[in-house]
């Protein structure tokens, strides 16, 4: 186990984001500007960025940086009426799924080329690792770069693990039956209560929900959005089965029922010991440290159904550029998130977040990491969350479908198909 | 009391007789259902205070006993830490003074020309006076929740995104405060203000000296109707104001609750402080109110 | 309308002479000088209302006749939005769980606000201080008042322990799609009793004394003076407090939106909330437009017939 100091010493000045051997074809402006950017509230991440705009104000003392905190439950839906009236900020930060519906609407500004001293696209998506920036790319065109990217991976108290006279690395579960099997082991009931979960999947969003069944309709050799990125199975045959799955774990390890989630605060039974194991991403690790777990936590790989075949998830936040901006201010917006990105394992280290980039596995903050080869196995193993013009729609009826077979006891397939004819009726 | 009652009839007015009567009456049956209704009354009243006294006592109770079991009514060691921390975790001070500005800005619009317009649509016959009427009333069916991007796209071609006009002026006057001024200035007797006019009086000076003191209750009653209403305020503040500066408490609160979800002791205490103002000014507008309309002519 | 020319059984005393009686003469004398007056002062109200209400209001109109993405201008399709509407499920059940939430929360807590003001309209011990305490959940700021609420309806929290002594086991309140609806109905209660109390306590007091000492001399019982004194006397004020329930009840979003987020399924998405998630998480104008006009009109209907059955009985 390593400590939070080591991790901070551990930094190197590095930076990853620079193609080598190009001269950036960008000329910096000298006349004053201001440029706005909002971002989600999380605390390690508010920090952080206060001190990347203290260092770029003082680089070029010029430019402005006014910035916007807003909840991530408000986040959207500001951003939404702000793009659309014109009063949106220069730089948008959200979550990876909603690119698509920015794009398909015109609001997202191509990445600036000469910002970033490349003479093509695929100079910026060779420095990713392989679909690091599927999620942001368009028509052959980058469109936002990820300062975020995120699996979803098994996390395990060794506390409760132990006081299951259990063992938090060879007992854990690889696959859904294992999971099935540590259910009664793990599960604590007194009379009617639910004292301690096994596992529990997420319910506190519809967002978390889809995050969760996507990799495991993948599992059962199903996929939710098909190639063409219009067309949504959310009943076929592997679904109904990933649904059945999810239902039959619920009912051995979890509780819906015990929970004290929330959109802003989705670890939270994991942190206060309610439940024993919770899948959620690397971001989750500072937030363990401050919490009574501290370091006495495992993380492994998502269980699967066949583990020489494994399907995870990707998903993550975005920057990219308003459009309707003038060019030489976008110019700079996009020199802005060339430099936040621009130390890579600095956001490692002060925030959690990793980027999908090559060559930070390498790093020294990455090897220093907690479990930092597992999340990036389960990164790498994974496909982007739904990117469509109509993720929430999908996502809200695939929600609701979960809930009405958890909560209501409603056949997966019925259910299911009424989710399928409400996102038809949606994209119609 | 009991001696007035047994006291020589013909020594009272017949008036006086019937009220003294009334009065003894009135007391034999309090007296019967006296404890009955104090015991409902007392258990309403647990019943209204407790998610106060649990919110109180969340936010001075050590985190690790959040959830214990069996629950922790008192809280065992007290957690004052939870206010100074939470307090400095933002702007609120800021936040405090943003939202009495704007409540308090909005209460007077309101009291203002809800009046006026109640006092020309009830005791002025004119052309066009009751579509007035049923057109103000319709915007009381139509929440903001609705028109909210159109009501955006005109402040914003105002230029009054992320001003305190933004935050103010749309909600100077409400259907239904003109609504509510309407239905009680219905009970004001007609020939007052005729008496007043043939003394000489303005129309202005009629509404002001003579009509508004007679409103005093339902003015109380607007201003406390309305300052909730402000103090409220979620969803418009929240697309309008992105400046820090001008953040009001709700959006205060909802963005600490989304950023310090975990800690439910802070969460707590800043419920207690967001709720404290209304509480006090309520506790005495309150008293004002019931004294407004004792004190009345409209009987 | 008012509340002395409608209070037909009522028999004032000798002791009071009896106020004037204005229903007589509602109207005063008027005058071209008057009339401009009348113009004058009810302008500031039409102006700031013509542009922060009913133009957005025309807009929303307008607009539930269109496909509107925000972002792109709106493009006409006449009557499509209502027609998918008729067959869309989600906003059938929405309309259902509104209408549920609405006369759940309106029917009990006028009784309830009306019993607990007539309570309080006499002597009674410590009647300030309860009085007071019964009033605060009004000062709750919604906000808070759904954190709060959420906080003590967790499985653990302090609503199931309170259940523990009187043998009830827990309830799973806002996690079930059973018992979520009722949870935020039950809270929705909780602030609006004590809120109509105090209109209809001032309705109460209002009521001239006379008229009760005058039913006591004439022996009516309790029952006789609430029904012919108190009931027809409170006329406008219950008029009043029926409309506003039924508006704020139809409005309710905050705290859905925050408890619950419409769920667990849509089990407590009510109307606006879907409007709301329509418009921008969905970015469909049009189609969220056509459902506050159908909101609109669902609103217009009540009060329509509220209006009715009020001033139909006073005709009588």
């Amino acid at each position: 186990m390593i400590t939070r100091r080591t991790m901070f010493g551990a930094l190197a000045g590095t930076t990853l984001l620079t193609v080598p051997g190009l001269l950036r074809a960008f000329e910096f402006p000298s006349e004053p500007m201001t440029i706005q950017i909002w971002w989600h509230e999380f605390g390690p991440l508010t920090a952080y960025m206060n001190e990347l705009i203290a260092a770029y104000q003082g680089l070029h003392p010029n430019i402005r940086i006014e910035s916007v905190v807003v909840s991530s439950g408000d986040l959207n839906q500001k951003l939404t009426v702000a793009l659309a009236t014109g009063t949106g900020p220069h730089i948008i930060d959200n979550d990876a799924s909603f690119f698509g519906l920015y794009y398909s609407k015109g609001l997202l500004d191509p990445l600036n080329l000469d910002v970033f001293g490349t003479a093509d696209y695929q100079g910026i998506q060779d420095l990713y690792t392989p679909g690091g920036l599927d999620a942001a790319t368009f028509d052959g065109k980058v469109y936002a770069l990820p300062f975020q990217a995120n699996s979803m991976s098994l996390f395990i108290n060794n506390k409760e693990f132990a006081a299951a006279g259990l063992d938090p690395v060879a007992d854990a579960p690889k696959t859904w039956e294992d999971m099935i099997a540590l259910g009664p082991k793990l599960k604590i009931t007194e009379g009617s209560r639910t004292v301690q979960k096994a596992f529990d999947f997420p319910y506190h969003s519809p967002r978390w929900e889809l995050q969760l069944f996507q990799p495991l309709v993948e599992q059962f050799g199903g996929r939710l959005l098909a190639e063409d990125g219009v067309t949504v199975a959310a009943n076929s045959e592997a679904a109904v089965k990933a649904l059945t799955l999810w239902r039959d774990v619920t009912r051995v390890t979890g509780d819906p029922r015990t929970t004290m989630n929330v959109s802003s605060a989705p670890n939270q039974d994991f942190l206060d010991g309610r439940t024993a194991m919770w899948t959620t991403g690397p971001w989750a690790t500072p937030q363990i440290h401050a919490s009574a777990i501290g370091e006495d936590f495992t993380v492994v790989s998502y269980p699967q159904l066949d583990p020489q075949n494994p399907r995870t998830i990707l998903y993550g936040f975005m920057w990219a550029v308003n459009s309707s901006k003038p060019d030489a201010e976008k110019a700079v917006a996009w020199d802005f998130i060339r430099f936040m990105l621009s130390k890579p394992e600095e956001w490692i280290a002060k925030v959690g977040f990793l980027q999908p980039l090559k060559g930070v596995a390498e790093t020294e903050v990455a090897k220093n990491f907690p479990f930092f080869a597992v999340h990036m196995k389960d990164i790498e193993t994974g496909s982007w969350y739904v990117r469509s013009e109509f993720t929430n729609e999908i996502s809200q009826a695939i929600g609701r479908a979960i809930e009405r077979t958890v909560y209501d006891d409603v056949d997966p397939q019925a259910s299911l198909d009424q989710a399928q004819s409400e996102i038809e009726r949606a994209i119609r | 009391m009991p001696s007035d009652v047994s006291a020589p009839v013909s020594n009272g007015k017949p008036g006086r007789l019937r009220r003294l009567i009334a009065a003894r009456a009135e007391g034999e049956a309090l007296r019967k259902g006296n404890l009955l209704v104090l015991a409902v009354l007392l258990l309403v009243a647990v019943v209204a205070l407790l998610p106060f006294y649990w919110m109180l006592s969340s936010s001075l109770r050590m985190p690790d006993q959040m959830f214990a079991n069996p629950v922790q009514w008192i809280p065992n060691p007290i957690n004052w830490a939870s206010y100074p921390e939470a307090w400095g975790a933002q702007n609120f001070g800021r936040y405090f003074f943003n939202s009495s500005v704007v409540a308090v800005l909005i209460t007077l619009g309101n009291l203002l020309f809800c009046s006026l317009a109640a006092y020309s649509l009830t005791k002025f016959r004119f052309r066009g006076r009751h579509l007035s009427f049923m057109l103000i009333l319709s915007t009381m069916m139509l929440p903001l929740e609705i028109t909210m991007v159109p009501l955006f796209l005109i402040v914003n071609s105002f230029g009054w995104t992320n001003s305190y006009q933004g935050l103010v002026v749309p909600f100077l006057v409400e259907g239904f405060g003109v609504f509510l001024m309407r239905q009680y200035m219905l009970s004001i007797p007609t020939d007052v203000i005729e008496a007043a006019r043939i003394d000489g009086a303005s129309e202005l000076r009629i509404f002001w000296m003579i009509v508004m003191p007679l409103c005093k209750p339902a003015l109380v009653a607007l201003a406390i109707f309305t300052f909730r209403e402000a103090w409220d305020l979620y969803i418009w503040p929240l697309v309008i104001i992105t400046d820090d500066a001008l953040r009001t408490l709700p959006l205060g609160i909802s963005l600490f609750m989304s950023g310090y979800g975990t800690a439910w002791d802070q969460v707590m205490a800043i419920a207690v402080l967001g709720t404290l103002p209304m509480a006090l000014l309520f506790f005495f507008l309150q008293r004002a109110f019931i004294q407004g309309i004792a004190g009345t002519g409209l009987k | 309308m008012s509340p002395v020319s409608s209070s037909r059984s009522a028999r004032p005393g000798p002791a009071s002479s009896g106020p004037k009686t204005p229903g007589r003469r509602p109207w005063l004398t008027p005058g071209s000088k008057q009339t401009a007056f009348a113009w004058a002062i009810l302008l500031p109200a039409l102006l700031i209302l013509a542009i922060f209400r009913f133009l957005p209001m025309l807009e929303a109109f307008y607009l539930s006749f269109t496909d509107y993405d925000l972002i792109s201008p709106p493009r006409w399709v006449g009557l499509q939005n209502f027609i998918d509407l008729t067959q869309d499920p989600l906003f059938l059940k929405s309309v259902q769980v509104s209408l549920i939430y609405v006369s759940c929360s309106v029917i009990p807590v006028i009784p309830l606000s009306l019993g607990l003001a007539i309570l309080f309209n006499r002597a009674l011990l410590a009647r300030n201080f309860l009085r007071s305490a019964i009033f605060m959940p009004v000062v709750m700021p919604a906000v808070v008042m759904a954190v709060v609420w959420t906080f003590m309806y967790q499985q653990d929290g302090v609503m199931n322990t309170i259940l523990g002594w009187v043998g009830i086991d827990p309830v799973p309140w806002l996690r079930s799609s059973s018992t979520a609806l009722w949870s935020v109905i039950m809270i929705g209660i909780w602030r609006a009793v004590p809120y109509y109390m105090v209109i209809f306590l001032a309705g109460l007091q209002a009521i001239p004394r006379d008229y009760y000492d005058a039913a006591k001399i004439d022996g009516a019982g309790s029952w006789a003076t609430f029904r012919y004194i108190t009931l027809p006397l409170l006329k406008p004020t219950m008029l009043l407090v029926v409309v506003m329930n039924v508006i704020v009840a139809m409005k309710v979003f905050a705290v859905p939106m925050i408890m619950t987020g419409g769920g667990p399924g849509d089990a407590t998405r009510v109307l606006p909330l879907f409007i709301y998630q329509t418009a921008f998480e969905f970015f469909d104008m049009g189609k969220a437009s056509a459902m506050s006009v159908v909101m609109f009109a669902i609103l217009m209907a009540f009060a329509f017939i509220q209006v009715r059955l009020f001033t139909r009985k006073e005709e009588q």
